[in-house]
Protein backbone atom coordinates (compact mmCIF):
# COMPACT_ATOMS: atom_id res chain seq x y z
CA UNK A 1 0.00 0.00 0.00
CA UNK A 2 2.77 2.38 1.02
CA UNK A 3 4.05 1.66 -2.53
CA UNK A 4 1.09 3.20 -4.16
CA UNK A 5 0.77 6.03 -1.78
CA UNK A 6 4.55 6.60 -2.67
CA UNK A 7 3.60 6.70 -6.54
CA UNK A 8 0.99 8.56 -6.24
CA UNK A 9 2.56 11.75 -4.79
CA UNK A 10 5.23 11.34 -6.93
CA UNK A 11 2.88 11.64 -9.85
CA UNK A 12 1.28 14.32 -8.51
CA UNK A 13 4.40 16.48 -8.50
CA UNK A 14 6.01 14.86 -11.62
CA UNK A 15 2.72 15.95 -13.36
CA UNK A 16 1.51 19.72 -12.77
CA UNK A 17 -1.26 18.83 -10.91
CA UNK A 18 0.23 19.32 -7.37
CA UNK A 19 1.94 22.10 -8.13
CA UNK A 20 -1.61 24.11 -9.71
CA UNK A 21 -3.38 22.40 -6.83
CA UNK A 22 -1.21 23.80 -4.07
CA UNK A 23 -0.18 26.83 -5.85
CA UNK A 24 -3.74 28.00 -6.73
CA UNK A 25 -4.47 27.08 -3.53
CA UNK A 26 -1.92 29.55 -1.52
CA UNK A 27 -2.47 32.23 -4.63
CA UNK A 28 -6.42 32.86 -3.72
CA UNK A 29 -5.16 32.18 0.26
CA UNK A 30 -2.91 34.89 -0.20
CA UNK A 31 -5.52 37.54 -1.60
CA UNK A 32 -8.12 36.51 1.43
CA UNK A 33 -5.73 36.67 3.97
CA UNK A 34 -4.41 40.50 2.33
CA UNK A 35 -7.98 41.66 1.91
CA UNK A 36 -8.87 40.18 5.20
CA UNK A 37 -5.91 41.32 7.50
CA UNK A 38 -5.57 44.23 6.12
CA UNK A 39 -8.64 45.49 5.37
CA UNK A 40 -10.46 44.68 9.24
CA UNK A 41 -6.96 45.40 10.44
CA UNK A 42 -7.56 41.72 12.43
CA UNK A 43 -5.25 39.10 13.66
CA UNK A 44 -7.76 36.40 12.92
CA UNK A 45 -6.20 33.81 11.14
CA UNK A 46 -9.06 31.30 11.63
CA UNK A 47 -11.49 33.54 9.80
CA UNK A 48 -9.34 33.36 6.81
CA UNK A 49 -10.19 29.61 6.16
CA UNK A 50 -13.95 30.45 5.51
CA UNK A 51 -12.62 31.86 2.73
CA UNK A 52 -10.27 29.12 2.53
CA UNK A 53 -13.05 26.64 2.19
CA UNK A 54 -14.60 27.93 -0.38
CA UNK A 55 -11.46 27.78 -2.73
CA UNK A 56 -11.13 23.98 -1.41
CA UNK A 57 -14.83 23.34 -2.52
CA UNK A 58 -13.64 24.34 -6.25
CA UNK A 59 -9.98 22.75 -6.17
CA UNK A 60 -10.59 19.58 -4.59
CA UNK A 61 -11.41 17.63 -7.98
CA UNK A 62 -8.17 19.11 -9.69
CA UNK A 63 -6.31 16.43 -7.31
CA UNK A 64 -9.48 13.77 -7.14
CA UNK A 65 -10.49 13.73 -10.74
CA UNK A 66 -8.00 11.71 -12.22
CA UNK A 67 -7.29 9.18 -9.65
CA UNK A 68 -9.43 6.37 -11.17
CA UNK A 69 -10.61 7.90 -14.02
CA UNK A 70 -7.18 7.93 -15.47
CA UNK A 71 -5.94 4.87 -14.57
CA UNK A 72 -9.44 3.26 -16.17
CA UNK A 73 -9.06 5.65 -19.86
CA UNK A 74 -5.36 4.23 -19.94
CA UNK A 75 -6.31 0.62 -18.62
CA UNK A 76 -3.17 1.16 -15.97
CA UNK A 77 -5.75 -0.29 -13.52
CA UNK A 78 -4.77 -3.52 -15.17
CA UNK A 79 -1.43 -3.57 -13.29
CA UNK A 80 -3.13 -2.34 -10.61
CA UNK A 81 -6.07 -4.87 -10.17
CA UNK A 82 -4.04 -7.88 -11.26
CA UNK A 83 -1.51 -7.45 -8.89
CA UNK A 84 -1.94 -9.02 -5.23
CA UNK A 85 -3.03 -5.65 -3.88
CA UNK A 86 -6.53 -5.68 -2.46
CA UNK A 87 -9.11 -2.95 -4.11
CA UNK A 88 -9.53 -1.46 -0.78
CA UNK A 89 -5.97 -0.85 -0.28
CA UNK A 90 -5.37 0.76 -3.52
CA UNK A 91 -8.79 2.86 -2.63
CA UNK A 92 -7.03 3.81 0.90
CA UNK A 93 -3.66 4.68 -0.80
CA UNK A 94 -5.19 7.00 -3.37
CA UNK A 95 -6.96 8.58 -0.56
CA UNK A 96 -3.95 9.17 1.94
CA UNK A 97 -1.99 10.36 -0.93
CA UNK A 98 -4.94 13.16 -2.04
CA UNK A 99 -4.79 13.97 1.54
CA UNK A 100 -1.49 14.31 2.41
CA UNK A 101 -1.05 17.13 -0.59
CA UNK A 102 -3.79 18.74 1.43
CA UNK A 103 -1.83 18.90 4.53
CA UNK A 104 1.42 19.75 2.72
CA UNK A 105 -0.69 22.68 1.94
CA UNK A 106 -2.32 23.42 4.77
CA UNK A 107 1.64 23.45 6.45
CA UNK A 108 2.23 26.55 3.65
CA UNK A 109 -0.03 28.05 5.61
CA UNK A 110 1.82 28.31 8.65
CA UNK A 111 3.66 30.87 6.87
CA UNK A 112 0.40 33.31 7.10
CA UNK A 113 0.44 32.47 11.05
CA UNK A 114 4.10 33.74 11.06
CA UNK A 115 3.25 36.71 9.59
CA UNK A 116 0.82 37.42 11.83
CA UNK A 117 2.54 36.57 14.72
CA UNK A 118 4.58 39.92 13.75
CA UNK A 119 1.48 41.76 14.19
CA UNK A 120 -0.13 40.57 17.22
CA UNK A 121 -1.00 37.43 18.71
CA UNK A 122 -3.06 35.09 17.06
CA UNK A 123 -4.21 31.94 18.95
CA UNK A 124 -2.61 28.93 17.80
CA UNK A 125 -5.09 26.75 19.75
CA UNK A 126 -7.96 27.58 17.27
CA UNK A 127 -5.57 28.07 14.28
CA UNK A 128 -4.67 24.53 15.29
CA UNK A 129 -8.39 23.19 15.56
CA UNK A 130 -9.30 25.50 12.31
CA UNK A 131 -6.61 23.16 10.61
CA UNK A 132 -8.20 20.11 11.79
CA UNK A 133 -11.51 21.59 10.95
CA UNK A 134 -9.99 22.10 7.38
CA UNK A 135 -8.18 18.42 7.29
CA UNK A 136 -12.22 16.90 7.77
CA UNK A 137 -13.57 19.02 5.25
CA UNK A 138 -11.02 18.50 2.55
CA UNK A 139 -11.05 14.37 3.53
CA UNK A 140 -15.05 14.52 2.89
CA UNK A 141 -14.22 16.42 -0.54
CA UNK A 142 -11.58 14.02 -1.50
CA UNK A 143 -13.50 10.59 -0.78
CA UNK A 144 -16.38 12.26 -2.89
CA UNK A 145 -13.58 12.96 -5.68
CA UNK A 146 -12.23 9.75 -5.64
CA UNK A 147 -15.53 7.64 -5.80
CA UNK A 148 -17.00 10.30 -8.48
CA UNK A 149 -13.22 9.22 -10.45
CA UNK A 150 -14.15 5.45 -9.70
CA UNK A 151 -17.76 5.99 -11.91
CA UNK A 152 -16.27 6.77 -15.40
CA UNK A 153 -13.45 7.54 -17.57
CA UNK A 154 -13.65 10.75 -18.03
CA UNK A 155 -11.42 13.08 -16.17
CA UNK A 156 -13.52 16.05 -16.88
CA UNK A 157 -16.86 14.27 -16.32
CA UNK A 158 -15.42 12.79 -12.74
CA UNK A 159 -14.58 17.36 -12.16
CA UNK A 160 -17.86 18.40 -13.37
CA UNK A 161 -19.98 15.77 -11.11
CA UNK A 162 -17.71 16.40 -7.68
CA UNK A 163 -18.37 20.38 -8.36
CA UNK A 164 -21.48 19.77 -8.78
CA UNK A 165 -22.02 18.06 -5.74
CA UNK A 166 -19.89 20.52 -3.75
CA UNK A 167 -21.68 23.32 -5.26
CA UNK A 168 -25.11 21.47 -3.98
CA UNK A 169 -24.27 20.29 -0.79
CA UNK A 170 -23.43 24.62 -0.53
CA UNK A 171 -26.38 26.11 -1.29
CA UNK A 172 -29.16 23.55 -0.19
CA UNK A 173 -29.71 25.14 3.26
CA UNK A 174 -30.82 28.33 1.50
CA UNK A 175 -33.54 26.41 -0.25
CA UNK A 176 -34.82 24.89 3.17
CA UNK A 177 -33.23 24.28 6.77
CA UNK A 178 -33.93 20.85 6.66
CA UNK A 179 -31.04 20.63 4.52
CA UNK A 180 -28.43 22.83 7.20
CA UNK A 181 -27.13 18.91 8.39
CA UNK A 182 -26.43 17.94 5.42
CA UNK A 183 -24.24 20.83 4.25
CA UNK A 184 -20.31 20.11 4.01
CA UNK A 185 -19.19 23.78 4.39
CA UNK A 186 -21.53 24.40 6.98
CA UNK A 187 -19.95 21.63 9.41
CA UNK A 188 -16.58 23.21 8.86
CA UNK A 189 -18.38 26.81 9.74
CA UNK A 190 -18.09 26.09 13.90
CA UNK A 191 -14.31 24.94 13.81
CA UNK A 192 -12.97 28.23 13.06
CA UNK A 193 -14.52 29.44 16.26
CA UNK A 194 -12.29 27.23 18.19
CA UNK A 195 -14.32 24.47 19.24
CA UNK A 196 -14.58 20.60 17.80
CA UNK A 197 -18.02 19.99 17.51
CA UNK A 198 -18.15 16.20 18.18
CA UNK A 199 -21.11 15.93 15.77
CA UNK A 200 -19.38 17.40 12.78
CA UNK A 201 -16.42 15.89 13.13
CA UNK A 202 -18.22 12.24 13.35
CA UNK A 203 -20.54 13.32 10.51
CA UNK A 204 -16.99 14.41 8.26
CA UNK A 205 -15.60 10.85 9.16
CA UNK A 206 -18.66 8.80 8.58
CA UNK A 207 -19.22 10.51 5.34
CA UNK A 208 -15.64 10.02 3.99
CA UNK A 209 -15.55 6.27 5.41
CA UNK A 210 -19.06 5.95 3.12
CA UNK A 211 -17.49 7.39 0.17
CA UNK A 212 -14.59 5.22 -0.10
CA UNK A 213 -16.46 2.30 0.68
CA UNK A 214 -18.54 2.89 -2.06
CA UNK A 215 -15.53 3.77 -4.49
CA UNK A 216 -14.39 -0.01 -3.17
CA UNK A 217 -17.82 -1.67 -3.77
CA UNK A 218 -18.04 -0.28 -7.11
CA UNK A 219 -14.61 -1.33 -8.15
CA UNK A 220 -15.40 -5.12 -7.28
CA UNK A 221 -18.61 -4.42 -8.95
CA UNK A 222 -16.73 -3.85 -11.72
CA UNK A 223 -15.43 -6.73 -12.00
CA UNK A 224 -18.46 -8.77 -12.49
CA UNK A 225 -19.79 -6.08 -15.45
CA UNK A 226 -16.49 -5.23 -17.28
CA UNK B 1 -0.49 -25.37 -13.57
CA UNK B 2 -4.00 -23.54 -15.28
CA UNK B 3 -7.41 -25.07 -15.20
CA UNK B 4 -10.33 -23.47 -16.34
CA UNK B 5 -13.49 -25.11 -15.97
CA UNK B 6 -16.93 -24.27 -17.55
CA UNK B 7 -16.40 -20.94 -17.61
CA UNK B 8 -18.90 -18.44 -19.30
CA UNK B 9 -18.73 -14.43 -19.52
CA UNK B 10 -21.76 -12.88 -20.03
CA UNK B 11 -22.55 -9.02 -20.82
CA UNK B 12 -26.07 -8.47 -20.86
CA UNK B 13 -27.04 -10.99 -22.78
CA UNK B 14 -24.09 -11.24 -24.88
CA UNK B 15 -21.74 -14.33 -24.29
CA UNK B 16 -18.36 -13.25 -25.01
CA UNK B 17 -16.74 -16.42 -23.48
CA UNK B 18 -19.61 -19.55 -23.54
CA UNK B 19 -18.40 -22.37 -21.50
CA UNK B 20 -14.89 -23.07 -22.19
CA UNK B 21 -13.04 -25.47 -20.40
CA UNK B 22 -8.74 -26.29 -21.06
CA UNK B 23 -5.45 -27.29 -18.57
CA UNK B 24 -2.18 -25.90 -19.54
CA UNK B 25 0.41 -27.50 -17.74
CA UNK B 26 3.67 -26.07 -16.14
CA UNK B 27 5.99 -25.05 -18.88
CA UNK B 28 4.40 -25.28 -21.98
CA UNK B 29 3.85 -22.09 -23.82
CA UNK B 30 0.24 -21.79 -25.19
CA UNK B 31 -0.89 -19.87 -27.95
CA UNK B 32 -4.55 -18.10 -27.64
CA UNK B 33 -5.71 -17.64 -31.18
CA UNK B 34 -8.83 -15.92 -32.72
CA UNK B 35 -9.94 -13.53 -34.71
CA UNK B 36 -10.19 -9.82 -33.47
CA UNK B 37 -13.37 -10.12 -30.80
CA UNK B 38 -13.32 -14.01 -30.65
CA UNK B 39 -13.32 -13.35 -26.80
CA UNK B 40 -9.12 -13.96 -26.24
CA UNK B 41 -8.43 -10.60 -24.03
CA UNK B 42 -11.85 -11.61 -22.03
CA UNK B 43 -10.67 -15.15 -21.10
CA UNK B 44 -6.97 -13.48 -20.15
CA UNK B 45 -8.71 -10.69 -18.11
CA UNK B 46 -10.71 -13.98 -16.24
CA UNK B 47 -7.04 -15.72 -15.71
CA UNK B 48 -5.65 -12.81 -14.31
CA UNK B 49 -8.72 -12.12 -11.88
CA UNK B 50 -8.82 -8.78 -14.11
CA UNK B 51 -12.36 -9.54 -14.46
CA UNK B 52 -15.09 -12.13 -12.64
CA UNK B 53 -16.19 -14.92 -14.63
CA UNK B 54 -20.17 -15.21 -14.80
CA UNK B 55 -20.06 -19.08 -13.84
CA UNK B 56 -17.60 -21.47 -13.99
CA UNK B 57 -14.26 -22.19 -12.23
CA UNK B 58 -10.70 -21.29 -12.57
CA UNK B 59 -7.62 -23.00 -10.60
CA UNK B 60 -4.38 -21.33 -10.85
CA UNK B 61 -1.60 -23.53 -8.87
CA UNK B 62 -4.35 -24.84 -6.87
CA UNK B 63 -5.58 -21.69 -5.98
CA UNK B 64 -9.16 -20.72 -6.76
CA UNK B 65 -9.06 -17.40 -8.34
CA UNK B 66 -12.37 -16.28 -6.95
CA UNK B 67 -11.52 -17.63 -3.46
CA UNK B 68 -7.75 -17.30 -3.47
CA UNK B 69 -7.19 -14.42 -5.15
CA UNK B 70 -4.15 -12.57 -3.65
CA UNK B 71 -2.14 -16.09 -4.09
CA UNK B 72 -3.54 -16.49 -7.17
CA UNK B 73 -2.79 -13.43 -8.69
CA UNK B 74 1.18 -14.00 -7.17
CA UNK B 75 1.61 -16.41 -9.95
CA UNK B 76 0.98 -14.50 -12.53
CA UNK B 77 2.72 -12.21 -14.68
CA UNK B 78 0.54 -10.33 -17.29
CA UNK B 79 1.14 -7.91 -19.99
CA UNK B 80 -2.50 -6.40 -20.91
CA UNK B 81 -3.34 -5.34 -24.83
CA UNK B 82 -2.21 -2.11 -25.73
CA UNK B 83 0.70 -2.18 -23.38
CA UNK B 84 -0.70 0.59 -20.59
CA UNK B 85 2.07 1.78 -18.55
CA UNK B 86 2.49 4.48 -15.90
CA UNK B 87 3.75 7.18 -18.72
CA UNK B 88 5.29 9.67 -16.01
CA UNK B 89 7.69 7.47 -14.41
CA UNK B 90 10.69 6.64 -16.09
CA UNK B 91 11.78 2.71 -16.93
CA UNK B 92 13.35 1.90 -13.90
CA UNK B 93 10.68 3.62 -10.87
CA UNK B 94 7.97 1.54 -13.15
CA UNK B 95 9.67 -1.86 -12.67
CA UNK B 96 10.46 -0.69 -8.90
CA UNK B 97 6.55 0.32 -8.38
CA UNK B 98 5.72 -2.93 -10.05
CA UNK B 99 8.27 -4.68 -7.81
CA UNK B 100 6.39 -3.16 -4.64
CA UNK B 101 2.69 -3.60 -5.31
CA UNK B 102 3.62 -7.56 -6.35
CA UNK B 103 5.37 -7.13 -3.14
CA UNK B 104 8.49 -8.19 -3.67
CA UNK B 105 10.90 -8.67 -0.46
CA UNK B 106 12.55 -5.08 0.49
CA UNK B 107 15.95 -6.47 0.97
CA UNK B 108 15.99 -8.97 -3.06
CA UNK B 109 14.03 -5.81 -4.82
CA UNK B 110 16.85 -3.55 -5.93
CA UNK B 111 19.04 -6.78 -7.29
CA UNK B 112 15.83 -8.44 -9.15
CA UNK B 113 14.84 -4.67 -10.52
CA UNK B 114 18.20 -4.72 -12.20
CA UNK B 115 18.05 -8.51 -13.46
CA UNK B 116 14.75 -8.01 -15.12
CA UNK B 117 15.79 -4.67 -16.47
CA UNK B 118 19.09 -6.41 -18.08
CA UNK B 119 17.06 -9.52 -19.21
CA UNK B 120 14.60 -7.67 -21.12
CA UNK B 121 17.51 -5.12 -22.10
CA UNK B 122 16.43 -1.72 -21.10
CA UNK B 123 19.66 -1.26 -19.19
CA UNK B 124 20.17 1.92 -21.94
CA UNK B 125 17.02 3.30 -21.09
CA UNK B 126 15.94 2.97 -17.67
CA UNK B 127 16.29 6.25 -16.03
CA UNK B 128 14.37 7.57 -19.55
CA UNK B 129 10.65 8.68 -19.13
CA UNK B 130 8.62 5.95 -20.49
CA UNK B 131 6.34 8.31 -22.53
CA UNK B 132 9.61 9.03 -24.51
CA UNK B 133 9.93 5.43 -25.84
CA UNK B 134 9.34 4.22 -28.30
CA UNK B 135 7.03 1.35 -29.16
CA UNK B 136 9.15 -1.49 -28.96
CA UNK B 137 11.21 -0.18 -25.79
CA UNK B 138 7.07 0.08 -24.28
CA UNK B 139 6.61 -3.21 -25.05
CA UNK B 140 9.64 -4.36 -23.17
CA UNK B 141 9.05 -2.24 -20.20
CA UNK B 142 5.15 -3.49 -19.97
CA UNK B 143 6.88 -7.48 -20.44
CA UNK B 144 9.43 -6.15 -17.46
CA UNK B 145 6.28 -5.29 -15.34
CA UNK B 146 4.98 -8.93 -15.96
CA UNK B 147 8.14 -10.76 -15.10
CA UNK B 148 8.96 -8.87 -11.93
CA UNK B 149 8.13 -10.63 -8.59
CA UNK B 150 9.33 -13.82 -10.11
CA UNK B 151 5.10 -15.28 -11.14
CA UNK B 152 5.45 -18.83 -12.63
CA UNK B 153 2.61 -18.09 -15.46
CA UNK B 154 3.27 -15.27 -17.82
CA UNK B 155 0.12 -14.38 -19.59
CA UNK B 156 0.74 -11.69 -22.92
CA UNK B 157 -1.73 -10.15 -24.13
CA UNK B 158 -0.94 -9.63 -28.09
CA UNK B 159 2.93 -9.14 -27.30
CA UNK B 160 4.21 -8.40 -30.87
CA UNK B 161 1.38 -6.12 -31.97
CA UNK B 162 2.48 -2.27 -33.33
CA UNK B 163 6.29 -3.59 -33.47
CA UNK B 164 8.46 -3.11 -36.38
CA UNK B 165 10.04 -6.65 -38.02
CA UNK B 166 13.13 -6.53 -35.97
CA UNK B 167 11.35 -6.24 -33.09
CA UNK B 168 9.05 -8.55 -33.67
CA UNK B 169 11.77 -11.14 -34.07
CA UNK B 170 13.54 -9.71 -30.47
CA UNK B 171 10.60 -10.19 -28.73
CA UNK B 172 9.59 -13.70 -29.99
CA UNK B 173 13.23 -14.74 -29.05
CA UNK B 174 12.52 -13.29 -25.58
CA UNK B 175 9.29 -15.00 -24.89
CA UNK B 176 11.19 -18.51 -26.26
CA UNK B 177 13.88 -17.92 -23.70
CA UNK B 178 11.33 -17.16 -20.92
CA UNK B 179 9.55 -19.61 -21.90
CA UNK B 180 12.44 -22.14 -20.71
CA UNK B 181 11.59 -21.03 -17.13
CA UNK B 182 8.04 -20.10 -17.24
CA UNK B 183 4.51 -21.26 -18.26
CA UNK B 184 3.49 -18.72 -20.95
CA UNK B 185 0.40 -17.70 -22.38
CA UNK B 186 0.00 -15.25 -25.60
CA UNK B 187 -2.63 -14.38 -27.54
CA UNK B 188 -2.20 -13.61 -31.08
CA UNK B 189 -4.48 -13.49 -33.99
CA UNK B 190 -1.00 -13.88 -36.36
CA UNK B 191 -0.63 -17.52 -37.17
CA UNK B 192 2.84 -17.94 -37.95
CA UNK B 193 3.74 -16.37 -34.59
CA UNK B 194 2.28 -19.02 -32.69
CA UNK B 195 3.07 -21.60 -34.71
CA UNK B 196 6.86 -20.39 -34.22
CA UNK B 197 6.47 -20.08 -30.85
CA UNK B 198 3.90 -22.59 -29.36
CA UNK B 199 3.86 -25.97 -28.38
CA UNK B 200 0.28 -25.92 -27.83
CA UNK B 201 -2.63 -23.93 -29.74
CA UNK B 202 -6.08 -23.44 -28.35
CA UNK B 203 -8.17 -21.86 -31.25
CA UNK B 204 -10.79 -19.44 -30.01
CA UNK B 205 -13.68 -18.54 -31.92
CA UNK B 206 -16.74 -16.50 -31.02
CA UNK B 207 -16.15 -17.60 -27.55
CA UNK B 208 -15.81 -20.88 -27.99
CA UNK B 209 -13.15 -23.31 -28.39
CA UNK B 210 -12.43 -24.82 -31.23
CA UNK B 211 -9.86 -26.71 -31.06
CA UNK B 212 -6.82 -27.46 -28.81
CA UNK B 213 -3.62 -29.04 -30.38
CA UNK B 214 0.11 -28.91 -31.02
CA UNK B 215 0.14 -26.31 -34.17
CA UNK B 216 2.09 -29.60 -36.25
CA UNK B 217 -1.59 -31.75 -35.60
CA UNK B 218 -3.40 -29.22 -36.66
CA UNK B 219 -2.11 -28.51 -40.05
CA UNK B 220 -2.33 -32.36 -40.49
CA UNK B 221 -6.00 -32.33 -39.73
CA UNK B 222 -6.65 -30.25 -42.71
CA UNK B 223 -4.48 -31.53 -45.21
CA UNK B 224 -5.75 -34.81 -45.35
CA UNK B 225 -7.92 -33.79 -47.99
CA UNK B 226 -5.63 -33.26 -50.54
CA UNK B 227 -5.78 -30.74 -53.46
CA UNK B 228 -3.75 -30.61 -56.82
CA UNK B 229 -3.29 -27.61 -58.95
CA UNK B 230 -2.92 -28.27 -62.74
CA UNK B 231 -1.71 -26.36 -65.25
CA UNK B 232 -2.55 -27.34 -68.74
CA UNK B 233 -3.41 -27.04 -72.23
CA UNK B 234 -5.90 -28.68 -73.21
CA UNK B 235 -6.79 -27.91 -76.93
CA UNK B 236 -9.22 -30.86 -77.70
CA UNK B 237 -11.25 -29.89 -74.66
CA UNK B 238 -11.45 -33.12 -73.07
CA UNK B 239 -11.01 -32.10 -69.36
CA UNK B 240 -14.34 -31.92 -68.64
CA UNK B 241 -14.95 -35.63 -69.22
CA UNK B 242 -11.43 -36.09 -66.83
CA UNK B 243 -13.81 -36.49 -64.15
CA UNK B 244 -15.41 -40.03 -65.27
CA UNK B 245 -11.50 -41.19 -66.30
CA UNK B 246 -10.27 -40.96 -63.19
CA UNK B 247 -12.87 -42.27 -60.49
CA UNK B 248 -11.26 -41.01 -57.63
CA UNK B 249 -11.54 -37.87 -58.44
CA UNK B 250 -14.32 -35.61 -55.95
CA UNK B 251 -13.97 -32.25 -57.19
CA UNK B 252 -12.40 -30.74 -60.69
CA UNK B 253 -12.64 -26.77 -60.86
CA UNK B 254 -11.55 -24.48 -63.14
CA UNK B 255 -9.18 -21.85 -61.42
CA UNK B 256 -8.25 -19.67 -64.22
CA UNK B 257 -7.59 -19.35 -68.11
CA UNK B 258 -4.09 -17.88 -68.69
CA UNK B 259 -3.45 -15.47 -71.59
CA UNK B 260 -1.44 -18.15 -73.44
CA UNK B 261 -4.01 -20.27 -73.61
CA UNK B 262 -3.10 -23.07 -70.74
CA UNK B 263 -5.71 -23.55 -67.59
CA UNK B 264 -5.27 -23.87 -64.21
CA UNK B 265 -7.60 -26.35 -62.06
CA UNK B 266 -7.55 -27.43 -58.72
CA UNK B 267 -7.98 -31.15 -58.42
CA UNK B 268 -9.72 -32.60 -55.26
CA UNK B 269 -9.04 -36.11 -54.87
CA UNK B 270 -10.96 -38.77 -52.71
CA UNK B 271 -9.64 -39.28 -48.81
CA UNK B 272 -5.61 -39.86 -48.96
CA UNK B 273 -5.26 -40.75 -52.09
CA UNK B 274 -1.90 -39.23 -54.21
CA UNK B 275 -3.45 -38.74 -57.92
CA UNK B 276 -0.22 -37.46 -59.03
CA UNK B 277 0.97 -40.43 -60.90
CA UNK B 278 -2.46 -41.10 -62.48
CA UNK B 279 -3.11 -37.53 -63.62
CA UNK B 280 0.56 -37.81 -65.70
CA UNK B 281 -0.63 -41.07 -67.14
CA UNK B 282 -4.34 -40.36 -68.08
CA UNK B 283 -3.77 -36.74 -69.15
CA UNK B 284 -0.89 -38.13 -71.76
CA UNK B 285 -3.58 -40.93 -72.77
CA UNK B 286 -6.01 -37.85 -72.97
CA UNK B 287 -3.44 -35.78 -75.02
CA UNK B 288 -3.63 -32.98 -72.55
CA UNK B 289 -0.43 -31.57 -71.73
CA UNK B 290 0.17 -30.61 -68.39
CA UNK B 291 3.00 -27.87 -67.92
CA UNK B 292 2.78 -27.70 -63.82
CA UNK B 293 1.66 -29.63 -61.35
CA UNK B 294 1.64 -29.00 -57.92
CA UNK B 295 -0.02 -30.28 -54.37
CA UNK B 296 -1.49 -28.04 -52.24
CA UNK B 297 0.40 -26.67 -48.82
CA UNK B 298 -1.53 -26.48 -46.13
CA UNK B 299 -0.68 -23.86 -43.57
CA UNK B 300 -1.97 -23.06 -40.34
CA UNK B 301 -3.58 -20.40 -41.43
CA UNK B 302 -5.87 -22.46 -43.84
CA UNK B 303 -6.38 -24.65 -40.51
CA UNK B 304 -7.24 -21.82 -38.60
CA UNK B 305 -9.68 -20.47 -41.49
CA UNK B 306 -10.98 -23.72 -41.86
CA UNK B 307 -11.96 -24.11 -38.65
CA UNK B 308 -13.23 -21.34 -38.25
CA UNK B 309 -15.91 -21.33 -41.01
CA UNK B 310 -16.50 -25.12 -40.44
CA UNK B 311 -17.31 -23.77 -36.57
CA UNK B 312 -19.89 -20.95 -37.83
CA UNK B 313 -21.49 -23.32 -39.98
CA UNK B 314 -22.30 -25.35 -37.26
Amino acid sequence: MWAVIKKEIKSYFYSPVGYVFIGLFLIMFSIFFYTDVFTYQSTNFEYIFYSGATILTFIVPILTMRTFAEERKTGTEQLLLTSPLSITKVVIAKFIAATLIVIITELCTFLYFAILCFFGTPHITTALVTLLGFLLLAMSYISFGILASSITENQIIAGVITIGFFILTWFLPSFSDIFTNFSLINMFSKFPTGQIDIADTVTFITFTIACLLLTVIFMQRRKSVR
Amino acid sequence: MIEVKNVTKKYGKVKAVDDISFTINDGEIVGLLGPNGAGKSTTMNMLTGFIEQTSGTIIIDNYDMLKKPKKAKREIGYMPEGVPLYTDLTVKEFVKYMAEIKKVDKKERKEKVEKIIEQTGLKDVQKKLIKNLSRGYKQRVSMAGALVGEPKILILDEPTVGLDPKQITEIRNLIKELGKTHTVILSSHILSEVSQICNKVIIINKGKIIAIDTPEHLEDKVSSNNCIYVTVEDTENKMKDIKEKITDIEKIELVQENEDGTKEYMIEAKQDVDLRKTIFSEFAKENITIFEMKKADTTLEDAFMKLIEGGENK
